[in-house]
């Protein structure tokens, strides 16, 4: 009996193959973007930003009836795969999203503890990919196949120093900066070498840093006061923002506290309140006060998800842009895994004066963007307002 | 063990009856008979995985057995379990029942030649199916590789939190410690690195392979020394000052390494030549559950359960407590710090803030997951655990909420584990079955 069941179950499995198999395989009418982002883990906003900013882009495809390459349209596929914010699970998306989900180009990881790692995944296994927020210059460094569409610490330090100069016409100047964390440690570093390149040695009258997780910042404030600095740089993220400027506001801190693009949270005037109206910080892009293209986007997103998009939200915008004209710009999609990449690469590494809402972009050889920095005043409706901007 | 089919409503006793009446069929078939049909399953993948899949409507081999395909695109469950029966289940099956006499006698044969030659044949038949199945793309082989480290890095706690008892929580610290010193020594001497400059020694990249295994020990020699650092003042005390003094090593190692800017602080080192392939991998996780199956199993090892169980009753015993304690909680810091070098040429990346208080929870939740006191458990908490957050991965949040609710379940039921507290006897595992059974 039980044989005649075995037959009878292999039989029915092997008609359902064939019915199944009438559906047929995608095809190469189908073009995969792989988008590796913090969907779980320390920052899940970035991820959601990503992600939705990414989903944004192809219902805009889609709603053109597919993406036209060299005169043939086809259907945009997003593999959406969530690295949990770890350096491993990066490394393991990218990798499936490589050999196993066979895309033709990767946009992300976002943080540079993700980027760097996944972006030797990428180079290794020939595949172009785009970080849109990793600032660390070892994420693109001789890596031809591995591109961002931001600036980089080493211009934004330089930009936060001379904008304070210029503005207040300060010459000291204090930083408190997290000495756990790659980001706010390398642009503390780059803005003090900026600083002390305009005002002289010294003239960084107190480098004070804490570790990821503190939450009291007393005694680097009380430090920072004494030494007589005239204002604060303080590259933190929106958490740590709001807990600074309260406090140093306690302690009777009353002159300016200059930050950098990671206050461009939705979050940082939310917990900080009306401590950080009339802040300034340096970033990708303003939304209040916005005009054209990027009004455009930040309307829409916001109409979609409820709140204005940060500055990782409007990049990956711009770089689903820029993938986009990268392909378009191949001429045509073979088929060929290996050549197509090949191509899209050299397509990147071609677009001259892309003009994002983030500002225009020229890749240099790095695949780092030449492009402007934006100095934006948080007004007192807690809106980020464009102040001015800063061009290399 | 059956079930009795009389006693229970129909259906159900047919099942239970199909059941056991498999299990009888299948209580023949010895290891070897399984791993020869899961290399015939995974030869047939490779040479007609495409096909069927392509048949199936899905683009590629699906991974993971399906689950990604099923979780990602539900309209391709159907597929998916078909193609896992086609090409694993159904092949795997046939192939152990039918070859199960001369699986017999083969098995019969290697062991009456010597348990070591049967284990190695073992062995190489395991590292042939993991390498076809590999084979097939980067995913799955970095899939493998980083289960098999993380085999060893449970393996390596399970010493301490099982064997001996008592809970530490350095682990991530040791493999940090393993990981740092491995890859500054082959970036050093080996690569031409933008922090280090050019390699000290500019070998041609065949022999790289043999020197990678120095590195690893000295990742390993480096991490027990850490361990010694702990040990020597919390071993005064017990239970949960061990787990507060570790912990602290924990952090300690990782400020210790966000500081020192020479191994790039924060932002990481990369650029780890790429030495961790298959083959070295799954030799060092061989040798890594070999040599603790076989320390556990030592007096020491027993000496070991001795301390656990009552202290001050071993130490009456004539056990020295506290060399017994040093010499596991070293051995254990050691292998951690191998796996953490190996972990590093894998990712050819490595940063501090890898090694923080998730990658305990993983560790332990592994340890604890698969089963204390059984290297039976570690690896099969170490390879589910693995298996399960890859497979589980596109449900994005909610498997964060599966994950520990699973672990909540083991710990009603199974309150040590899926599998503790048993050993891990290789020539039971590897002796033919079938016969009646000889003890």
């Amino acid at each position: 009996m039980s044989k005649k069941h075995t037959f009878r179950l292999v039989a029915l499995l092997l008609v359902g193959a064939t019915i199944l198999g009438a559906c047929g395989p995608a095809g190469p009418d189908t073009i995969k973007i792989g988008i590796n982002a913090p969907l779980t883990g320390d920052i899940p906003k970035v991820g959601e930003g990503t992600k939705f900013a990414a989903e944004m882009w192809l219902a805009d495809i889609e709603a053109a009836g597919g993406l036209e390459v060299g005169g043939k349209k086809y259907n945009v596929e997003l593999v959406i795969e969530d690295n949990e914010s770890k350096a491993e699970s990066a490394t393991k998306a990218s990798t499936k999203l490589i050999t196993q989900d066979e895309v033709l180009i990767i946009v992300g990881p976002q943080s540079s503890k993700q980027a760097v790692p996944a972006g030797g995944v990428a180079n290794d296994n020939e595949t172009p990919m785009v970080s849109p927020w990793s600032t660390n210059p070892n994420t693109t460094l001789d890596r031809p196949w591995v591109f961002r569409s931001c600036f980089l610490d080493p211009f934004q330090g330089p930009v936060a120093a001379n904008f304070i100069t210029e503005e207040f016409g300060f010459s000291k100047a204090a930083v408190l900066y997290d000495v756990a964390s790659d980001y706010p440690k390398g642009l503390a570093e780059f803005f003090k070498a900026a600083w002390e390149d305009l005002h002289g040695a010294g003239s960084v009258a107190a480098f004070e840093s804490f570790t990821t997780g503190d939450a009291d910042f007393s005694s680097q404030l009380t430090n920072i006061i004494n030494s007589g600095a005239e204002v604060i740089f303080t590259p933190q993220y929106y958490n740590e923002v709001a807990l600074i400027v309260q406090q140093a506001h306690e302690l009777g801190w009353d002159k300016p506290i200059v930050g950098s693009d990671s206050w461009g949270s939705a979050e940082t005037v939310e917990l900080c309140g009306a401590d950080c109206y009339g802040l300034f910080f340096s970033t990708h892009y303003a939304a209040a006060g916005a005009t054209g293209a990027t009004k455009a986007f930040i309307d829409r997103y916001e109409a979609e998800h409820g709140y204005v998009p940060d500055d990782v939200g409007a990049l990956t915008w711009d770089t689903m842009l820029i993938v986009q004209e990268a392909i378009q710009g191949c001429g045509e999609v073979s088929g060929e895994l290996e050549k197509d990449r090949q191509c899209v690469r050299d397509a990147l590494a071609r677009i001259k004066d892309f003009d994002g809402i983030t500002g225009k972009m020229t890749f240099t050889e790095e695949g780092d963007p030449i492009k402007c920095a934006v100095i934006v005043r948080i007004s007192e409706a807690g809106e980020f307002e464009f102040y001015k901007s800063a061009c290399p | 063990m059956g079930v009795e089919s009389g006693a229970i409503p129909v259906k159900a006793g047919r099942m239970g009856s199909l059941v056991s009446k498999a299990r009888a069929w299948y209580s023949g078939v010895p290891l070897l008979g399984w791993l020869l049909g899961v290399l015939v399953a995974v030869a047939l993948e490779h040479i007609l995985g495409r096909r069927v899949a392509r048949a199936l409507g899905m683009s590629k081999e699906p991974v993971l057995f399906g689950f990604v395909t099923m979780l990602r695109d539900p309209a391709l469950l159907p597929s998916a379990v078909l193609y896992v029966l086609l090409i694993y289940l159904l092949p795997i099956a046939a192939v152990a029942r039918l070859t199960a006499q001369l699986t017999n006698r083969l098995a019969a044969t290697l062991l009456s030649l010597s348990s070591g030659v049967s284990s190695a044949v073992h062995l190489g038949l395991i590292y042939g199916a993991l390498h076809l199945w590999s084979d097939l793309s980067d995913y799955r082989l970095l899939l493998v590789r980083l289960t098999l480290i993380a085999i060893m890095v449970t393996l390596s706690l399970n010493l301490v939190n099982g064997y001996m008892g008592e809970f530490s929580c350095s682990h991530p610290g040791f493999m940090a410690l393993g990981a740092y010193t491995a890859s500054v020594f082959t970036v050093i001497l080996f690569v031409d690195d933008r922090v280090f400059g050019a390699p000290l020694l500019a070998l041609p990249p065949l022999l790289g392979q043999f020197v990678f295994p120095i590195a690893l020990i000295l990742g390993g020699v480096v991490a027990a020394l850490g361990a010694l650092l702990v040990a020597v003042p919390s071993f005064r005390t017990r239970g949960d000052y061990l787990a507060i003094v570790s912990l602290a090593f924990m952090f300690i190692v990782k400020s210790l390494i966000e500081n020192l800017e020479i191994v790039g602080g924060p932002r990481g080192l990369q650029g780890q030549p790429d030495w961790a392939n298959l083959p070295t991998v799954f030799l060092w996780a061989v040798a890594c559950i070999w040599i603790i199956n076989n320390f556990v199993r030592s007096t020491l090892g027993k000496a070991l359960n001795a301390v656990r169980d009552g202290e001050m009753a071993a130490n009456a015993m004539t056990v020295d407590t506290r060399r017994t304690k040093m010499v596991a909680f070293l051995f254990a810091a050691f292998w951690a710090g191998v796996a953490g070098g190996l972990f590093a040429h894998v990712l050819r990346y490595v940063n501090p803030g890898t090694f923080d208080l998730k990658k305990l929870a993983e560790v332990l939740a592994m340890v604890y997951l698969g089963g204390l006191n059984s290297v039976m458990g570690s690896i099969v908490g170490a390879v589910g655990f693995n298996l399960l957050s890859e497979a589980l991965r596109p449900l994005q949040i909610i498997k964060w909420m599966i994950i520990p609710v699973l672990l909540i379940l083991v710990m009603i039921f199974r309150p040590t584990g899926l599998i503790a507290f048993r050993e891990f006897d290789v020539q039971e595992l590897i002796r033919p079955k079938g016969e009646p059974q000889q003890h």
